[in-house]
């Protein structure tokens, strides 16, 4: 069940309900990302992108009935001694994704769909079957594809395929290997449904589920070791450099030349308030943000001296802060924040 | 054009040498400039028709089309035919997918697209600006089964069409009584359209009703008819969450290959289902009724339904579904005393009484935001100028109908008579007289052998196949 998944992402301190589901579900505001941070859960980010609010808090409703979870206080959840059971057995039983920080940096969905339509015709072609119901109607994928088959297709195509799929099943279990090629869709074989495999695998629909798009960015992984082939070509358009948004990029290449901010506002026609959640998100995403250029030791001395010694950092609180060192604003605290998550990591 | 010119066409083009029955007519009388009604049974090939005319006429093909499963079918069964200019509209389909296929237009022969979506105005700009063939309005008769109550944009079609310059119109419906014919060349302002209209009798498919006494009776009874008649069989329920409970039921206790259609699954797992049926790796799907109707299924043997349909043409068009290879084939509809009750209470979901409708239009009048369905559906009529008792009377006319609908389906399963008799008069039909592979007449059993429909050799499970001889298969090498 989705709610066991949901599980595993309380702890026996309490977070931030909205803040995990957003983290799932993909928004990249500053706040959720920074609670991303600090209960070590970006790994999750847009990994369940899609699902609706609504269906995070029904499970987590299903949670709290089985006495797993408790509200510490409204809009928070931490585990009960029983869900802290459960949630270790879980950890054991369930498949737990191993690829999931792909969705950060590849849009491992669209991947999904390219490469489940691309093999299809690959797989058709090779019995030159020309007649056949395509797995995927929409017109941007099919376009996609399309063209991609109009750049690759040879007499190697095939083979070349098949080695790569070979080389990269052979990395994995038996039953996950299974899995993926049983999904497929392809000449005379439509594939297995997500309920088929789960009965086939004695495991529920959504492990299936789970396992599926972990095999999908295993995959992606997989092809951007492999750069070469037919197949990382239709992933290349996919892939950012790192996971920070395009327009928050843009700020930390200019912060880059001109660490003053009201300069960077003025170049990029942000305005500052823009450029500063720009950069946090940015000093979130990466792992060599320069904190240094902006975290002078004036700004940092007060800090450490309120929470040098103090090592939950989502425990600290601004007005501490406010109280004792009034100039210095949210941003900083937050971005001393993130400096002590990263450095902690 | 000849008519043996489009003969050789469709030779040239499908392969054919016949035309299924009305598919010529239609034709013909589309190049001839004339709009069309055309009312042809399940199974006769409707898209066929569409395709050849799109073929002929110069500019794009709109086909409005009401669900977004039976779009996907539509545009896939297209590509299949080696039609690449196809897409579909859809809410499914992201943003910017949806601008590059307006943006394309010019380059698309047929667009599939809902009403709703055809209202857009960056749709609409977009298709007035291209020259169109033909505008097709397909399951036409929702324009007066869901227009009133449900799905009001469909009564917001006419408009719609003088709005693309009254382009050539085909309206395509598998049952349609005459109230319903009447309806649809009203509401689409074309009463010079012409009139094709085939029996709705599909003398190969079997009649027959169990009337059973209760809910553990009813599943008894359908997992012996799928174990004891031949399949492929459609099984269809009212809801989803029954769809899986008895699809799950039937696999652990019986050797059939069984799965559930409803459209909480995703495309993929649509696709995947629908194909394995198509080739022979399902038995049976146990569906919600939008299964098959983009189905191009030919050998359907059994269908049934484990709960009412809504009305009589509903259920014609359903169980038409099977034996479109024109043999021998089943209908049987299960039944037990108060299944009425879930057509009921799913007819109350779009009721609404003077009060609630008076309450609306002051909402609507204070350009309050539409709070629920129903206010979605009364939006239309404030915006289209409707006054209160005028919907009234609409939203009344209509309970009144799905009452009379109901007590008519009612009189189908109690008869004592030919049901088919029933059937063909509920259309107008003049009827044929009954006999032995007519029906089952109330208190007699199901012929199977004398039908030849009795259940062919137990399937058995696949064995699970290694991934890389799966491989194997899925990418022929030559060595
Ligand atoms: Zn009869």
């Amino acid at each position: 069940m989705f709610a066991d998944y949901l599980l595993g992402l309380f702890a026996t301190e309490p977070r931030r309900a909205k803040a995990v589901y957003n983290v799932c579900r993909g928004r990249r505001t500053v706040s959720t990302l920074f609670a991303g941070l600090t209960y070590q859960e970006l790994a999750w980010l847009d990994s369940w992108h899609g699902v609706p609010l609504e269906k995070f808090e029904a499970a987590a409703q299903t949670l709290v009935e089985a006495g797993w979870l408790t509200a510490p206080q409204a809009g928070y959840w931490q585990l009960t001694p029983a869900g802290e059971a459960q949630q270790v057995k879980l950890k054991k039983t369930l498949y737990q994704p191993v690829a999931w920080q792909q969705f950060q940096q590849v849009d491992v969905r669209r991947f999904t769909a390219l490469s489940q339509l691309a093999l299809q015709v690959v797989s058709e072609y090779s019995h030159q079957a020309k007649r056949y119901y395509p797995v995927t109607t929409d017109p941007g994928i099919q376009a996609v594809v399309k063209g991609w088959f109009r750049r690759w297709r040879s007499a190697d195509l095939v083979a070349m395929i098949v080695t790569e799929l070979r080389e990269f099943l052979t990395t994995l279990s038996t039953e996950l290997a299974t899995i993926f090629v049983q999904s497929l869709t392809g000449y005379e074989q439509p594939g297995q449904t997500d309920q088929q495999l789960a009965e086939q695998f004695n495991r529920s629909v959504v492990e299936i589920l789970v396992i599926r798009k972990d095999l999908s960015c295993q995959w992606v992984a997989w092809l951007q070791a492999h750069p070469d082939g037919p197949l990382a070509d239709l992933l290349r358009p996919l892939v950012k450099i790192n996971s920070v948004s395009t327009s928050a990029w843009q700020t930390y290449q200019t912060f880059l030349q001109t660490p003053d901010l009201d300069q960077i506002a003025g170049r990029r026609h942000l305005k500052l308030s823009t450029v500063r959640e720009h950069l946090l998100e940015t000093a979130i995403l990466i792992t060599d943000f320069p904190f240094d250029r902006l975290l002078t030791p004036t700004i940092v001395a007060p800090l450490d001296q309120l929470f040098g010694s103090e090592t939950a950092v989502s425990t600290w609180r601004f007005d501490q802060v406010q109280a004792a060192a009034p100039i210095l604003d949210f941003f900083w605290f937050r971005l001393y924040q993130i400096m002590r998550c990263q450095r902690a990591a | 054009m000849q008519r043996d010119e489009i003969y050789q066409l469709l030779k040239q083009k499908y392969g054919f040498d016949e035309f299924r029955p009305g598919q010529y007519q239609v034709i013909s009388d589309l190049l001839a400039g004339q709009d069309v009604l055309a009312v042809l049974p399940t199974g006769t090939g409707k898209s066929l028709i569409y395709q050849f005319a799109g073929t002929l006429l110069p500019g794009l093909v709109v086909v409005i089309s009401p669900l977004i499963s039976l779009m996907q079918d539509q545009v896939a069964h297209l590509n299949y035919q080696g039609e690449k200019q196809v897409a579909a509209l859809t809410s499914q389909v992201d943003f910017q997918t949806r601008q590059l296929t307006l943006r394309q237009l010019p380059q698309l022969k047929f667009l599939f697209v809902s009403p709703e979506m055809l209202k857009q105005p960056a749709v609409l700009t977009a298709i007035q600006r291209v020259k169109l063939a033909l505008l097709v309005v397909d399951e036409a008769h929702c324009i007066s089964t869901w227009g009133p109550d449900f799905r009001p944009d469909y009564l917001g079609l006419g408009q719609l069409k003088q709005q693309l310059g009254s382009p050539l119109t085909l309206m395509l419906t598998a049952t349609a009584t005459a109230q319903v014919r009447q309806d649809i060349v009203q509401q689409l302002q074309v009463p010079q359209a012409q009139q094709v209209i085939y029996s709705m009798n599909r003398p190969n498919i079997y009649l027959a009703v169990a009337n059973l006494s209760n809910e553990a009776d009813k599943r008894e009874r359908l997992r012996q008819l799928l174990t004891t008649a031949a399949t492929p069989a459609i099984v269809y329920f009212s809801s989803k969450k029954q769809t899986e409970l008895i699809a799950e039921w039937l696999r652990s206790t019986t050797n059939l290959r069984v799965a559930a259609y409803h459209a909480g699954l995703s495309a993929e797992d649509r696709f995947k289902i629908q194909q394995q049926y198509m080739t022979g790796q399902l038995d049976v799907i146990c569906a919600t009724s939008a299964f098959g109707m983009g189905l191009n299924k030919a050998d359907v043997r059994l269908v049934i339904h484990y709960h009412l349909p809504t009305t009589l043409a509903d259920y014609v068009q359903e169980i038409g579904r099977a034996g479109r290879d024109g043999q021998q084939s089943l209908a049987v509809l299960l039944y037990a005393p108060g299944d009425e009750q879930l057509v009921r209470n799913l007819n109350e979901l779009t009721m609404a009484s003077a009060n609630q409708i008076q309450a609306d239009y002051q909402r609507f009048q204070q350009q309050q935001p539409v709070p629920d369905e129903l206010a979605a559906v009364l939006q239309f009529y404030w915006e289209h100028h409707y006054s209160v008792s005028q919907v009234v009377d609409i939203f009344d006319a209509r309970q009144r109908q799905k009452q009379r609908e109901l007590q008519q389906l009612l009189a189908y399963i109690q008869t004592a008579d030919c049901r088919r008799a029933i059937l063909m008069s509920h259309f107008g039909e003049a009827t044929v007289p009954h006999r032995e592979a007519c029906c089952q007449l109330a208190g007699g059993a199901i012929p199977l052998a004398e039908l030849g429909l009795t259940a062919g050799s137990v399937t058995t499970t696949p064995t699970t196949t290694s991934w890389k001889s799966l491989l194997d298969q899925l990418f022929l090498q030559k060595i």
